[in-house]
Order: structure tokens, then C-alpha cells, then sequence
């Protein structure tokens, strides 16, 4: 009989098809979750942007005024907010933004606050100084919990425990390509054209008030939106590592199906074989 | 009336995107109203009632968190949380309400509890009384 024998074979292939519908089942509930996160960021995008550009028009023409969000202090320490996945088994999702913060952050002075149990997991293991694992769950955040953190962060850089805020998401580009990046929060960077626009805005009730209560709604409404796009990203991300991973059980599985019949075949033969000698 | 352009955009979506006449919010420091041909203005939000003017017709809402803005008459408003008047579920600020109360009159709340007990109490009241304005 030749190499294998059939009885191991079709073990083989038995336990490959219940992989399969592991991975194919995995895949299906990726793509109904995948369909939900992709609504939120779809109706979560214009608030993301429309304050965004309010802030960087406000940013760009208050010449007229300091606020401690705007001052860039040399950095001695910096926050790092990572936002990553609660489970594993979504292809380069998880390892590929831990990657990006872990080559961000070497050698110097930061602290992360991590956002979903993989990050939380990771940089527990590794050494990395956490600012609160409350928020491990990113399954569970919602938008008001968006709004307390980005209220005691403001609180801490203002007291001047961090010079500088960033946050590390995943960018959902589409359902096929998701990546990783990071950005500044704090201090904010206004762009670079002041001349453009009139600058006579009037602040009610003046503008560093409005300044103090608006950077942190600001931060809340982009810490949300890097939730969204984040949580959207994750699913993606699964679903296409779960939809290649059936993929591939199928192959394996057409070809143990062959090596199976093969060796079925070349044991009747033999068979045939010896009893014709024998006659 | 001179109308301008309006845009309410919430974290849970675009709530309005179309001509107004007028616009009244509740910020920090009390209500502002705008009117076409305002001047450029940033306010920070409160807790209230909303009123928007379209084609002549009042629409309420309770509008909580965020910032107003008008720039080269453009009003966008960027709340927290918004719900027309006729969408609110009063049933749900009723049991917020009671939750919150709950919490206020118990002696072993720690600070942070009371600090938001005591803000989603003001939402339930907001959301309540603008219920009233359908």
C-alpha cells in the first residue's frame, strides 16, 4: 500500500472539515458585525471631520490668544492611546498597530493607555507603563466613556503629566485594506496658512473659555471616531483572514481527497493483483 | 427672512443639512441666537432646549454638549447628543431620571457617582422638558 495509509487520511480530512466550518462560521459573524461598524463610521465620519475643521479654523486664526493646548512643550513624556482588538485570530489587525506603537515609542519616555484586551495584554507582558487598563474592552466603550477619558487626559496633560497626546487606530480604508497610524492630539498643530480667512471671530464668552471647553469634546468626538474606524478595521480584518483561512482548508482538503482515492485505488489493486497470482 | 445654511452633525450621524432662518441653542453662558449675516462666532454648548426656524416654522430639540459655530455664514452644530423634540423617549429620561435620583439620595455614592448621577439627571430634565414642545 502506498505511503499513508487510508484510515489516516480520512482523519485527516475529517478534521480539517470541521476547521472549515469553524473558520466559515467565524467568517459569517465578522461580516454581520463588519456590516454594523461600517454604518457607524459612515454616520460617525462627517461629525469626525466637521469638528476637526472647526477646531483647525479656530486654531489657525486666534492669533489673539495662548491656550495651554496650543503650546508645544518640549517633550518629556508622551501618551500614547492604542487602539486595538479584544481577540486575536484577525490576521495582522492586532500585530500590525502594536508594531507601529512599539517602533514609535522606543526610547522614549511614554506611557500607554490601552484601549481592547490584545494591547492591554501586550504591554502588560512587555513592561510598557500603563496609564489605566480600564478600558479593556473595546468592544464595550461607548460614546459617553469617550467623553470621560478625553476629560481626564485633558486634565493630566494640563497638569502637565504629558507634553504631548497621540493615538495609534486602525484606519478603515475600505472592507479589503486596513492601516495602521498614529496621530497628535495634543498639543494641537494649526496649519500653517494664517493669512487665509477673516480672523474676527467672536467667542462667547471669550475665547479661552471656549478653547477649555472645547478641546475636550474635541478629544472625546476624535477618540470615538478612532473607535469606530478601529472596531470596523478589526472585523474587516477577520473576515478576510477567516474567509482565506477556509479558503485554504478547502484546498487541503481537495487534495487529501485525492491522495485518499489514490491510495484507496492503489489497495484494490493490490488486492486484485494477489488474488489473480494466487489463482 | 434671510435664511442661511445649517448643518447638525452628531456622532450617531447627520441630523440636518438644509436652510434655516433662524437658530436659538443653549450655550455655557446662556442662549444665542443666530440670524443670517451673523458675524463669525464659536460658542461652547450647554444643556437645552434647541429651536430652529424652517421655512417659518419652529422645531424644537434638546441639545446637549458640543459647539456652535458660524463662519462665513455658515452654521454648523456639532452637539453631543441631539434629538428632535418628537423623537424623544420620554419613558427612557422618566427611568433615567429615578435611576439618578436614586444615586443622589444615597449617602455612600462616592464622588464620581454623584458627579454623574447628577449629569444625567440634567439630561433627563432637559429631555423632558423639551418632550413637551412637540
Amino acid at each position: 500500500m502506498a505511503g499513508v495509509s487510508t484510515k489516516e487520511i480520512k482523519n485527516r480530512i475529517r478534521s480539517m472539515e470541521s476547521t472549515k466550518q469553524i473558520t466559515k462560521a467565524m467568517e459569517m459573524v465578522a461580516s454581520s458585525k463588519l456590516r454594523r461598524a461600517q454604518a457607524q463610521v459612515v454616520a460617525s465620519r462627517p461629525y469626525f471631520e466637521l469638528l476637526s475643521a472647526a477646531i483647525a479654523k479656530i486654531a489657525s486664526t486666534g492669533q489673539d490668544f495662548s491656550s495651554p493646548y496650543l503650546t508645544v512643550r518640549p517633550v518629556k513624556k508622551t501618551a500614547y492611546i492604542v487602539i486595538a482588538g479584544d481577540r486575536g485570530l484577525a490576521g495582522g489587525y492586532n500585530s500590525n498597530l502594536i508594531k507601529l506603537v512599539m517602533s514609535e515609542i522606543e526610547g522614549k519616555d511614554a506611557a500607554v493607555l490601552p484601549i481592547g484586551k490584545k494591547a492591554v495584554d501586550y504591554f502588560r507582558s512587555h513592561g510598557v507603563s500603563l496609564l489605566t487598563a480600564d478600558y479593556a474592552l473595546a468592544e464595550e466603550i461607548t460614546l459617553g466613556d469617550c467623553f470621560t477619558l478625553a476629560k481626564s487626559l485633558c486634565k493630566q496633560y494640563l497638569s502637565g503629566e504629558f507634553d504631548e497626546i497621540c493615538i495609534a487606530y486602525t484606519n478603515f480604508v475600505s472592507v479589503l485594506s486596513q492601516t495602521p497610524a498614529t496621530r497628535s492630539l495634543l498639543p494641537l498643530q494649526p496649519e500653517k496658512d494664517r493669512s487665509a480667512g477673516s480672523s474676527d471671530i467672536l467667542y462667547e464668552p471669550d475665547s479661552t473659555t471656549v478653547f477649555e471647553r472645547i478641546i475636550p469634546e474635541y478629544l472625546g468626538g476624535v477618540l470615538y471616531g478612532a473607535l469606530c474606524e478601529s472596531r470596523a478595521s478589526e472585523q474587516a480584518a477577520r473576515r478576510t483572514a477567516m474567509d482565506s483561512a477556509t479558503q485554504n482548508a478547502e484546498d487541503m482538503i481537495a487534495d487529501l481527497s485525492l491522495q485518499f482515492n489514490r491510495a484507496r485505488q492503489a489497495a484494490i489493486t493490490q488486492e486484485i493483483t494477489e488474488i489473480v497470482a494466487g489463482s | 427672512m434671510n435664511s442661511f445654511s445649517l448643518k447638525i452633525v452628531t456622532p450617531d450621524g447627520l441630523f440636518y443639512d438644509d436652510k434655516a432662518q433662524e437658530l436659538i441653542v443653549r450655550t455655557t453662558t446662556g442662549d444665542l441666537g443666530l440670524l443670517a449675516g451673523h458675524m463669525n462666532c464659536v460658542a461652547p454648548l450647554g444643556m437645552g432646549r434647541a429651536t430652529v426656524v424652517i421655512d417659518g416654522e419652529k422645531r424644537y430639540a434638546a441639545c446637549i454638549g458640543g459647539m456652535v459655530s458660524m463662519m462665513d455664514g455658515q452654521v454648523t452644530l456639532v452637539p453631543t447628543t441631539f434629538e428632535w423634540a418628537d423623537a424623544i423617549d420620554v419613558n427612557r429620561a422618566e427611568k433615567s431620571e429615578q435611576r439618578a435620583n436614586k444615586i443622589l439620595s444615597d449617602k455612600n455614592a462616592s464622588d464620581t457617582e454623584i458627579r454623574l448621577a447628577e449629569a444625567r439627571l440634567k439630561r433627563a430634565l432637559v429631555r423632558k422638558s423639551v418632550a413637551n414642545f412637540k
